[in-house]
């Protein structure tokens, strides 16, 4: 007879159970809000950091993918420095690596037979200011390019032309303006054939690039490129030079790659023994570099997040040992009204659960300000629903398994001691 | 006002033909405090019969509430039987004497026990959700019985709204809403002014009149007189049990 009338027993309604728990964690919350935020605080911590990182590298890996496969695969890039390097790398090419210069580009383009294309170009390394009319532009990047360098793809025509072997061969005095310059100072009025200044000196428009967009919260279309030549007669005599060549196929990239390595090797004089002193760059390269940072930037997260997660759910466990303890009297009661030790566990899980889960949502709040702020001034970021989602359960786990040894407390007590306590 | 009360055990718990709703065969209850042993029960038996109104009496320390915790299931015997409607509960596993606290008992203490923080209708709520009761059967009969204890018009009232037997009127509507075999009560009145036990004592009667089995202990003998039976406990032992109707 008994098992009969234990079987038909039906379940604690979990639901209620969840909104009461959730009640009870919501009014403690409300009445000590101070406390219940320094509770939290760990929680809260944990998880606003895993989704401003999560939401930074994942608006950075858009970025690099978009911008970076601009450049394409089948391109690399000769400067004085490699994109990347480990920092003794990067101490020994400060002292000895040399800047690639215009000869240098001179000897490559006659010697490397393979390439499909290849130019060059220089920046100068302080921002000139350029006028038109009463218009003014503060600053302004300014490059010194070949005029092979629109087949390599940088920049496109949106209309005019490029600048001409023959704009190189007579330094002449000609501009290839980016697509801020035509909206700042050619607004209703036709660009080419007209002169801005660039630092004070005249320059006729001969064609206007394509928008780019911005990067890194800066506008890409902000430039005047001139030809090389000119840019040595009136800028810099010896400019340091970023060398684009262009392979036909990626397949051919590596053997064009040695190839320029080893010319400029020898044109350098460098020995058998020691280390290129520029850098070969490509997108790949550059990419899985970026990989392995984001990838040293998740494992930093995660310890940091385990960490503060750890701290966090110590936190809430005192917490709830102190509200076990101070409702003794209640869990008596409930006790003596039926509650078996599974309800018991139940409600104080779920309430630790809920707590936790409220330093989530804390937590979630506070990173979607700090995305947008991050956002605002440097780095494309968006928060991501994974992120949120992610968030929120574990910040809720956390409180699930550190509300155990608390709940199961509650749940042993014996109900004539518990109920004898002061409600 | 019609009291509808009539016990209604649940089908499965079929009456054993000699109507014994209560058996307790040598119960003892022994506290170990230190070296010495003292003996809060030592050998009680006696029956009650389905229907009875019985009142427990005697000194203070003499074991009454520690009887009354054995047979509402919160505690158990140090040694000795006790058969709750036909069945041994003495040696019950934890989870099955939490189901005849909440379908087989409704407990009454001095104190109310009230949750201070939840409303009369939640405090009389709480044992339908340990059945697992659908949500509005729960408010249903939550409501119903706050109206049988003449509360109808307090249930969003917290308990500190309440008056001391207002509050007791809300503890005894949770002790009914599960219709329970057997109603204790410990000192039901043992913390209201006379009036206000006369107005709870009058409850019981009625109850007692719509086919409740209640079992109640107090000090005082005009209520202990309301009861058809008074059990004098001294020292842990029976020492007189009177049949006064
Ligand atoms: N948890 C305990 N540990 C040790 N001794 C206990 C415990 N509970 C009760 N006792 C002892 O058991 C005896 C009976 O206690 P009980 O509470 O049953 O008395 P009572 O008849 O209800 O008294 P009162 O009228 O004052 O409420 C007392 O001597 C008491 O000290
Ligand atoms: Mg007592």
């Amino acid at each position: 007879m008994k098992s009969e009338t234990t079987s038909r027993r039906n379940r604690t309604s979990f639901w209620f159970t969840a909104r009461e728990a959730l009640g009870i964690a919501l009014s403690e919350l409300r009445a000590h809000k101070l406390r219940s935020f320094l509770t939290l605080l760990g929680v809260v911590i944990s998880t606003a950091t895993l989704i401003v990182v999560m939401s930074v590298v994942h608006g950075l890996n858009q970025y690099i993918a978009t911008h970076v496969a601009d450049m394409g695969t089948d391109t690399f890039i000769i400067s004085e420095f490699p994109w990347t390097m480990t920092f003794e790398q990067w101490l020994k090419a400060q002292r000895r690596n040399r800047p690639v210069d215009i000869e240098e580009y001179d000897f490559l383009r006659d010697t490397m037979q393979a390439s499909k294309h290849i130019g060059a170009s220089a920046t100068l390394s302080l921002p000139p200011p350029a006028h038109y009319g009463n218009q003014q532009i503060d600053e302004v990047v300014l490059n010194g390019v070949t005029p092979s360098l629109i087949d390599i793809g940088q920049t496109e025509v949106l209309y005019g032309r490029y600048i001409t072997d023959s704009d190189y061969l007579h330094r002449s005095m000609v501009c290839f303006i980016g697509h801020d310059l035509l909206t700042k100072f050619f607004p209703n009025t036709d660009p080419l054939g007209k002169e801005i200044l660039v630092r004070g000196l005249p320059f006729r428009v001969i064609g206007v690039a394509k928008s780019i967009g911005t990067s890194f919260g800066q506008s890409e279309d902000n430039f005047v490129q001139i030809p090389l030549t000119t840019f040595q007669k009136i800028f810099v005599a010896r400019p340091q030079l970023s060398i684009f060549v262009e392979a036909w196929s990626s397949g051919q990239m590596a053997a064009l790659q040695d190839e320029a390595r080893e010319l400029m090797r020898v044109r350098r004089h460098i020995p058998y023994s020691e280390a290129d002193t520029f850098g070969i760059n490509t997108s790949e390269a550059l990419m899985s570099a970026w990989q392995s940072l984001t990838g040293t930037i998740f494992g930093a997260t995660v310890g940091i997040v385990a960490v503060f997660l750890v701290i966090g759910g110590i936190v809430i466990m005192n917490i709830m040992l102190a509200s076990v303890t101070e409702r003794y009297h209640e869990i008596g009661l409930r006790k003596s009204l039926g509650a078996r030790r599974s309800d018991l566990r139940m409600q104080f899980i779920l309430e630790s659960s809920v707590l936790a889960g409220a330093g989530g949502v804390m937590g979630i709040l506070f990173a979607i300000i700090l995305t947008a702020l991050v956002r605002a001034v440097v780095l494309p970021a968006s928060v991501s629903l994974t992120a949120v989602v992610v968030g929120l359960l574990l910040s809720c786990l956390v409180g699930l398994f550190f509300g155990i040894y608390p709940a199961s407390k509650a749940a042993k007590l014996d109900p004539i001691e518990a109920l004898r306590m002061e409600g | 006002m019609e009291l509808g009360l009539a016990s209604s055990p649940s089908p499965a718990w079929s009456m054993p033909a000699d109507g014994v709703l209560i058996r307790t065969v040598d119960l003892w209850k022994t506290y170990e405090m230190g070296d010495v042993q003292v003996h809060a029960l030592s050998g009680v038996s006696f029956e009650i019969r389905r229907g009875e109104y019985a009142a427990i009496m005697g000194p203070s320390g003499s074991g009454k509430s520690t009887l009354m915790n054995l047979i509402g299931c919160l505690d158990t015997p140090t040694r000795g039987e006790y058969w709750l409607n036909g069945q041994l509960v003495s040696d019950l596993s934890d989870d099955d004497l939490a189901y005849i606290r909440n379908r087989e008992i409704g407990f009454v203490f001095q104190t109310f026990n009230l949750l201070g923080r939840a409303t009369a209708l939640h405090n009389v709520e709480l044992p339908l959700i340990y059945s697992g009761a659908s949500a509005e059967e729960r408010l249903a009969r939550a409501r119903e019985a706050l109206d049988r204890v003449e509360l109808g018009e307090r249930v969003h009232h917290k308990p500190s709204e309440l008056s001391g037997g207002q509050r007791q009127r809300v503890a005894i509507a949770r002790a009914l809403v599960n219709n329970p075999s057997l109603l204790l009560a410990d000192e039901p009145t043992g913390n209201l002014d006379t009036a206000t036990g006369l107005e709870i004592m009058a409850l019981f009667d009625r109850l007692h009149q719509g086919g409740n089995t209640i079992l109640l202990v107090t000090h005082e003998h005009d209520i202990a007189a309301r009861a058809h039976r008074v059990i004098h406990i001294r020292d842990g032992k029976i020492d007189r049990d009177d049949r006064i109707r």
